[in-house]
């Protein structure tokens, strides 16, 4: 077969050109560590690494979002902690007053006290973040959500509060209002409250009572009125529900609840039972000042407003237990989700890696060859362009 | 005569002639498009001496020219398909390059955006955070504006390389042309070698440029046609190639053929192989596809976010703004349109919204859309008038004014977003990271059931006011506006939203009957409600795009991956197509090529002759001699 001369030098150099461009690629290679460094390198794999890269920015967002979630979440579990601990503080000096021995001035001095558990109620309920920003205000974050005018305080936050973003399909809400911590505390026993008519002359008292039967419970306002120290009926809108004889201390039970009167009610007196609604802590402890501070109340009507007191703090007690509970849970949602991120990030990252980085042993030994190659190109093209009949005319 | 002398003389100069030739071949070894020449011989005529004929000798017949038609059209088919393919795999390469950028990509500055989202979501009354996210707007906007750019600039490129190109065919043309007068006027007598090389290379050359096939005249000359059957050259004639710019856009150029009278005809549409078909293709199945789907994903992001801000309250109190600015519809009409009517054409249906251009004509007294890019049909509802206008493809169209039978538009719904891509917000402040309204549970309810979202779903359609859900059961409810008219009602399921006037409340737990909730627009002490801002992180990672199939970052990877493809198949085609068109000036250089081994054994040959014929010629004189001699030594005896 004919072969022109300069048909075969084209021939060797492109071949050259052509083994030099395969080692220029695996040298590139080789110095950028990557082995796509192009779209069309490996469109698949590309977009796979795009995709990775894009999962594992967002998981590393997450875990940021969950940082600053579980220090407001803390912040909030040392302001329930404290306000637990004044509660508990609130509600041994009402058990300390609670003793009919004590004289007027010693009940205000322990009234004065509880003045100052207030104040310190308000202010844990009125604390703020490191950023101004009040943790029980829900979305009202940058205004006080507790305003006190004498000794009533109400709430002028948000009903509802924001969620932090902690994996990608999990959004936790990031504190509690104000409302569900310190306001919406059960009344009474959380089923019913009990109180002693404002006009009895005796010395009987009534318990908070409790629920004995919820299924039994019909929900109103009932009177239990005694017609003599010993006899007593109990009444609602329907008309008599029970009635009684009556020694001290007590049991009355009527429509699944019962609660117990204690000391010599005289005739006329009479307790009232009405269905609960919400009390605030603040409300709790306020009447409890008033009802001690009170030089018109007598003995059984201030044993009955202790004991609701005591039953009322014993109810935010339990509800501030269970919120701490809650953010506990949530902490600890927040660390579980950081460290399957960090075990996520980690096989996200390899997944890259092997996709997108070049195994430079593979490379390096590629280079070699290719090296070898364009080596042998070289010299067997010099040795055989010398060849020419021509050189061996005379 | 026929005799020694003579026949030994016509050898001398026949051999001559071949060594001449032999010299020719070997001084153009590495001439390019030179086929090597080969010195015919052949007997001359005989003489009848009575006892015989007795040969002339021998003379050149002719210089041939090795050469073979079906070779050279190989080398030239094979070199326009590789032109083609390597042209449009450099264009393509190009917005490789530019999309490829790995960890700094379209897709990794889109997920700083939503990174950025949920940064405000975390503390959305802070002011460092909002302004970070719309320095992070401002970063994703340059980004896209800075590959919708450089597509323009390699664009305006690939059109200045079309006129350049243009050139280069016209004057090559000329060159045939005057070849084929030369080769003509050569007569047929012997072969013209030289001219049909430079004819051969020149043809070559514009196999480059686009699809060249040749046809033979019979007084040879060489008819050339380009593309798909248009003429170039005919006999000494060349048509001259233009270009026109595209009646709808006329920084676009299209190549016209010149005629009589200086009248152009398109012929685009025919033009193939080489480097004009490598560049018109990357044209319409690159740069434009890929600026289009680019300006797809800027409408998206826009759209999504301008609709979610103004579902939002800012730190103000007012609704939210929006947060981009996107550029228009591009609408284009033909220059020869002879009507006068006007089109309003806007962007109404993202998910709808392609990535395709459109013509709208006007023909048989209706309008008519078609997809340029599919030449598909697309039916529209609508007549077209502001009240009702056209809708189809994600777009809405209003016609003014009177149109003429045959006036067309091109609309280009996304190609021009990019461009016109800005960030309108200045102030943090007004970011709405804040629902546009709240609910809140009525103080009397006797149920569990609390209010866990609230939120605007479409800003259009929602009337400010203040709404009140009344539960008339434990799973029967009634919406209520201000003025007491019921606007909504159904069945309650804890979770599951209610809807009304484009907001939506959703509640969970058990309510009584009796309870109600109020809903009422949101108030800026609420800086702290952040639930816009996870309404706008929803949307955008929602597949909103392309019917409901893609989302945002979806649609960015796809370009990427999209080009990436078309980019390796084009240069694995052009890497074939170089393989092909290597072996077939392989094979052509191998008969028409020069091999200096057989030139030297020519020149032996020749040279061996050439010194034998002068032999031959010294006898005959000595053989005269030896006559005058023996006459002159005879009459002196």
């Amino acid at each position: 077969m004919r072969i022109s001369t300069v048909g075969f030098q084209n021939d060797a150099v492109a071949q050259m050109q052509a083994l030099e461009s395969a080692i220029a690629k695996t040298q590139s290679e080789l110095s950028t560590g990557l082995q796509i460094q192009n779209a069309a390198d490996n469109p698949t794999g590309m977009a796979q690494v795009n995709e990775l890269n894009v999962q594992l920015s967002a998981s590393q967002q997450y875990v940021t979002n969950g940082n600053a979630a579980s220090a407001n979440m803390k912040l909030e579990e040392q302001a329930l902690t404290q306000a637990t601990t004044v509660l508990q503080s609130a509600q041994d000096l009402a058990v300390q007053a609670n003793n009919s021995s004590l004289s007027a001035s010693e009940r205000q001095n322990i009234a004065a006290q509880l003045q100052q558990q207030l104040q310190e109620l308000v202010g844990i309920a009125n604390s703020t973040d490191s950023n101004g920003n009040y943790l029980f205000a829900g979305y009202a974050s940058s205004t006080q959500p507790f305003a006190q005018a004498g000794n009533s305080v109400s709430y002028t936050g948000a009903d509802a509060v924001n969620q932090i973003q902690i994996s990608a399909n999990q959004r936790i809400s990031a504190g509690d209002t104000g409302a569900s911590v310190f306001m919406n505390n059960p009344a009474g026993n959380g089923t019913f409250t009990t109180a002693a008519a404002s006009t009895n002359t005796g010395t009987g008292s009534i318990d908070a009572g409790s629920v004995t039967s919820p299924a039994a419970w019909v929900p109103g306002t009932y009177t239990i009125s005694f017609t003599s120290p010993t006899a007593y009926q109990v009444t609602n809108s329907a008309g008599v529900v029970t009635s009684g004889t009556y020694t001290s201390p007590g049991t009355i039970a009527f429509d699944g609840v019962q609660v117990t009167v204690s000391g010599a009610p005289a005739a006329g007196d009479s307790f009232t039972v009405a269905p609960a609604g919400n009390a605030s802590v603040f409300s709790t402890v306020s009447n409890l000042i008033t009802t001690l501070n009170s030089t018109t109340l007598n003995q059984g009507q201030m044993t009955t407003a202790i004991n609701g007191a005591l039953e009322q703090l014993g109810g935010a007690i339990t509800n501030m237990d269970n919120v701490q509970a809650s953010v506990g849970a949530r902490i600890d949602a927040i660390n579980s989700s950081q460290s399957t991120a960090q075990s996520e990030q980690t096989d996200l990252q390899s997944s890259i890696s092997q996709l997108s980085n070049v195994d430079y042993t593979a490379a390096t030994t590629q280079l070699s060859t290719e090296e070898v190659g364009l080596q042998a190109a070289q010299e067997s093209y010099a040795s055989l362009a010398k060849l020419s009949l021509f050189n061996f005319l005379d | 005569m026929a005799d020694l002398l003579s026949t030994s003389v016509s050898g001398l100069l026949a051999f001559q002639e071949a060594l001449d030739t032999t010299s020719q071949n070997v001084t153009n070894v590495d001439t390019t498009g030179y086929s090597v020449e080969t010195t015919n011989l052949s007997e001359a005529q005989g003489q009848s001496l009575g006892t015989g004929y007795v040969g002339g000798g021998v003379e050149v017949s002719g210089i041939t020219r090795a050469y073979d038609e079906l070779l050279a059209a190989q080398v030239r088919s094979s070199q326009a398909s590789y032109s083609s393919f390597n042209t449009f795999a450099t264009q393509a390469a190009q917005i490789d390059n530019m999309l490829s950028a790995s960890g700094t990509g379209l897709t990794t500055t889109l997920q700083n955006f939503v990174n950025a989202l949920q940064t405000v979501a975390n503390s959305p009354s802070s002011t460092a955070q909002r302004q970070a996210l719309l320095s992070d707007a401002q970063a994703l906007t340059q980004q896209l504006q800075s590959y919708d750019s450089q597509i323009s600039q390699y664009s305006s490129d690939v059109e200045s390389q079309i006129s350049t190109s243009v050139s280069q065919v016209n004057s090559l043309a000329s060159n045939i042309a005057t070849l084929n007068q030369q080769i003509a006027a050569a007569g047929s007598g012997q072969s013209p070698n030289q001219l049909l090389d430079q004819r051969d290379a020149d043809i070559d050359q514009l196999s480059q440029y686009v699809n060249v096939n040749t046809v033979a005249e019979s007084n040879g000359a060489l008819d050339v046609f380009i593309g798909n059957g248009q003429p170039l050259v005919l006999g000494d004639a060349a048509q001259q190639l233009t270009t026109t710019p595209d009646p709808y856009d006329a920084s676009s150029l299209n190549i016209s053929l010149v005629g009589s009278g200086g009248a152009t005809a398109n012929i685009t549409s025919e033009i193939s192989g080489g480097t004009l078909g490598g560049l018109l293709a990357a044209k319409t199945q690159i740069l434009d596809p890929a600026q289009n789907a680019l300006g797809l994903i800027s409408v998206g992001l826009s759209t999504l976010v301008n609709q979610q801000q103004q579902s939002g309250m800012d730190l103000t109190g007012a609704q939210g703004q929006a947060m981009f600015s996107i550029g228009a519809v591009e609408t284009l009409p033909d220059a020869s349109n002879t009507g006068s009517s006007t089109l309003a054409v806007t962007r109404t249906n993202l998910g709808a919204l392609t990535s395709d251009d459109y013509q709208l004509q006007y023909s048989g007294g209706a309008w008519q859309l078609s997809d340029t890019t599919t030449g598909q049909a697309v039916t529209m509802t609508g007549t077209g008038t502001s009240t009702d206008p056209f809708q189809a493809a994600g777009i809405s169209i209003t016609v003014s004014g009177t149109p003429a039978n045959g006036d067309s538009y091109l609309i280009r719904p996304t190609a021009g977003a990019t461009a016109g891509l800005a960030v309108q917000l200045t102030n943090p402040a007004q970011i709405a990271a804040a629902s546009l309204i709240q609910a809140t549970a009525g103080t009397g309810n006797t149920g569990t059931a609390q209010v866990s979202a609230a939120g605007v779903t479409d800003p259009s359609t929602y009337t400010p006011g203040t709404y009140t859900i009344a539960f008339t059961s434990a799973t029967a409810y009634q919406v209520k506006n201000g003025a007491g008219t019921v606007v909504s009602s159904g069945t309650y399921t804890s979770g599951t939203p209610i809807t009304f006037n484009g907001a939506q409340v959703t509640l969970s737990g058990t309510p009584a009957n009796g309870d109600t909730f109020t809903v009422s627009p949101n108030s800026a002490t609420n800086s702290g409600d952040n639930s816009n801002m996870f309404a706008m992180i929803d949307a955008l990672s929602s597949s909103a795009l392309v019917g409901g199939t893609t989302s945002l970052s979806g649609a960015a990877n796809n370009l990427v991956s999209q080009i990436g493809v078309v980019t390796q198949q084009a240069q694995a085609n052009a890497s074939a197509q170089q393989t092909v068109n290597q072996s077939a000036v392989d094979a052509r250089s191998n008969v028409s090529g020069v091999n200096l081994d057989e030139e030297a054994a020519n020149m032996l040959q020749y040279q061996q002759a050439y010194q034998a014929c002068a032999q031959m010629i010294q006898t005959s004189s000595t053989v005269f001699n030896s006559l005058i001699t023996a006459i002159t030594d005879g009459s002196a005896a």
